[in-house]
């Protein structure tokens, strides 16, 4: 009897010991980075499926529950989670920490007019860092120091998770560059600017969008545009998020032959893509076999 | 708690004027006008004729939203609205004027003061624009007029549910617009009758890609005020929402609203009366529903139909049922939205039954900053 006491006295305490550190990310890219710096350490849950377009999302109340009871919210930031906002206010949780991890990032595509003429474009720059893996090293940065900042006696475990898995990752880098180095310079069409900082990273030239202006759909006169840029030759690929429709590539595949490339943008987006560096794997494998 | 309570006092403190902060910052700035071109053929039933009227060119109503923080603890929203036909003689009024306080109240409280919808329903706290279609349902219009939407102060709290949201919300309301609904004016000069609403909801999400929403509420305040007679409004509210993509979703959303009351005399002031003209006052329970169904596909488009059924708050053979079937592009996400409806509205009242059919083409715009819609 006395043991048996003993142990729900232990579940019990157990239960109700401090908890670990309660992380939601927008993207599930950042509840990887998180889990590889937290460890047991932390409990990760993220709002946007990898095959989900991150600009909208709709404002749910399961997802303010998520933030409710969570310590620190990390969001990619420059606008592309529009939708934030309603949620923080929604969760009521005051003591939540909210960590834009675009801070120390070098911006691309900063615009010097911002007005609805120019289709949906962010204030900020374009906010798709996260798929440049050198950023990866400011973002894992800014979670060890927002984890510490929580949970400081377990900064020094944050510090060394984070430097083994920038480890890893540096080394991936390097076989990254050496695999994609023969085709730097290369062609490719995209459907939105989702991969300017992948293109600026491996020297991709980037020609034109599916979508005329950031967040338009295509026109038929745009896409008869891209069909005569394909024509006039060199552009090997277009690029293609898993969330968008493809009759607009299909129809510019049809007239010209074209490759159309189906990439993850997130953790989760393809099947393979179980995490950030699998995810550039895939992407990496899928773009360096069209280009050959 | 000590620590919320000087919170809140601090907050109320910079509401009041005590500190003296300056901003440059200007509040979210948006504005949405809607025109229809409508017919029916409804206008000559009288003269024993069906004939579709000329399509007529209408302004239907413009809205000016503007909404910002206060501060780090609450926002305000302002809803302005011209409404039509005219839009040059038209003035425009405010719609909603209210502050919620968000943050820094005791138990996570969030506080709305003000002018506004009140959270009854699913449909009452959306603003037309928002709608699929372009016609209120007809329980609505019957039952609170053009929406519920009164001076009051609401207070709303999560409930300690686990892993489902629930909130539950109870409003005071200056009580008045009810008589807007229900034909009678407080002439009286007494003190008001207050009016008090409250709402349970729940969400939950049902697989991946689906969630359900469910509500119950209330609404009761002085009916009538000569003779002080209370009513009651109970209503049931559902949204389920299936989006496998960005591109596709399947929205169901219905409600069914249940009046009680006692009531001296009809909405026309004809006095109830027994077999021997003595004054009867007469309990009804009368009702209104509505089930719409919509399908957005290729992400611009969506088609749906909707089923209305409805009495009045005075009368159980005053009533009426609507079939319509709607459709909508929008090319370029929220900023430009063009919608028809076609709507066949059956009414029966004392022993009499009309039918009108009704043809609706909505074009709106959205200039200015637009937030995500709620679920």
């Amino acid at each position: 009897m006395k043991r048996m006491v003993v142990f729900v006295l232990l579940a019990f305490l157990a239960d109700i010991s401090p908890a670990a550190v309660r992380v939601v990310t927008t993207l599930s890219d950042l509840a990887d980075f998180t889990r590889k710096v937290g460890g047991e350490k932390v409990s990760v849950e993220f709002i946007v499926r990898g095959n989900q377009n991150p600009h909208y999302v709709d404002v749910k109340p399961s997802y303010m529950l998520k933030l409710k009871s969570a310590d620190v919210f990390f969001m990619i930031g420059m606008e592309l989670e529009l939708w934030a906002q309603q949620l923080i206010d929604g969760s009521r949780n005051d003591r939540l920490r909210v960590v834009d991890l675009s801070k120390s990032i070098n911006k691309l595509e900063v615009p010097t007019r911002v007005d609805a003429s120019q289709g949906d474009v962010h204030r900020y720059g374009n906010p798709h860092y996260w798929l440049d893996p050198r950023n990866v090293r400011i973002i894992v940065q800014e979670i060890v120091a927002a984890l510490a900042t929580v949970s400081p006696a377990d900064e020094p475990t944050f510090r060394a998770n984070a430097e083994r898995y920038l480890q890893t990752l540096d080394a991936k880098i390097a076989q990254w560059e050496v695999e994609m180095k023969p085709y730097r310079g290369s062609k490719i069409i995209t459907f939105h600017r989702s991969w300017s900082y992948f293109a600026a990273w491996l020297g991709l030239d980037v020609v034109d969008y599916v979508e005329p202006k950031p967040g338009i759909p295509p026109s038929p006169s745009h896409t008869a545009e891209l069909i005569r840029k394909v024509r006039e030759g060199g552009i090997k690929a277009i690029v293609v998020e898993r969330f968008y429709d493809t009759s607009a590539p299909e129809q510019i595949a049809r007239a010209t032959d074209v490759k159309i490339l189906r990439l993850a943008t997130s953790v989760g987006g393809v099947d393979a893509a179980t995490d950030y560096i699998a995810l550039m794997d895939y992407n990496i494998a899928m773009l360096s076999a069209a280009l050959k | 708690m000590l620590r919320r309570a000087c919170h809140l006092l601090a907050l109320l403190a910079f509401a009041s004027g005590a500190g003296s902060a300056q901003t440059t910052i200007n509040p979210d700035i948006s504005v949405i006008p809607r025109f229809l071109i409508v017919t029916n053929d409804g206008e000559h039933l009288a003269e024993g004729k069906r004939t579709f009227s000329q399509p007529d060119f209408q302004f239907e109503e413009l809205e000016m939203v503007i909404a910002a923080y206060l501060n780090p603890f609450a926002r305000a929203d302002v809803v302005l609205t011209l409404p039509g036909p005219d839009i040059e003689a038209g003035a425009l009024g405010i719609e909603e004027l209210y502050a919620s306080v968000l943050r820094g109240l005791p138990l996570n409280l969030n506080i709305r003061l003000g002018k506004y919808r009140v959270d009854f329903g699913k449909l009452n706290m959306m603003h037309p624009h928002q709608w699929p279609f372009i016609t209120q349902p007809l329980s609505q219009e019957r039952f609170f007029g053009e929406s519920l939407n009164d001076l009051g102060i609401s207070v709303s709290a999560l409930l300690p549910t686990g892993d489902v949201y629930s909130k539950l919300t109870l409003d005071v309301l200056r009580g008045t617009p009810i008589g807007e609904a229900t034909g009678i004016e407080d002439t009286t000069g007494a003190k008001p009758t207050y009016a008090t609403a409250g709402r349970l909801m729940g969400f939950f999400p049902v697989g991946e890609y689906a969630d359900l929403e469910t509500g119950i509420s209330f609404y009761t305040g002085i009916h009538d005020p000569y003779y002080r007679e209370r009513f009651w409004y109970w209503n049931f509210d559902f949204k389920y929402k299936y989006k496998p993509d960005m591109y596709t979703s399947l929205t169901l959303q219905g409600e069914f609203l249940l009046n009680r009351r006692t009531a001296l005399q009809d909405r026309a002031f004809q006095p109830f009366v027994d077999e021997n003209g003595n004054p009867a006052p007469r309990r009804i329970t009368s009702s209104g529903a509505y089930l719409y169904a919509d399908y957005q596909f290729m992400k611009t488009y969506s088609i749906g139909a909707r089923f209305d059924w409805s009495q009045s708050p005075y009368s159980t053979d005053d009533h009426a049922r609507a079939l319509s079937l709607f459709l909508g592009y929008y090319p370029v996400e929220e900023t430009l939205g063009v919608r028809l409806q076609y709507q066949n509205t059956r009414t029966e009242h004392a022993g009499s039954a009309q039918s009108v059919n009704l043809i609706a083409l909505q074009v709106m715009f959205s200039l200015g900053p637009h937030k995500a819609h709620p679920f």
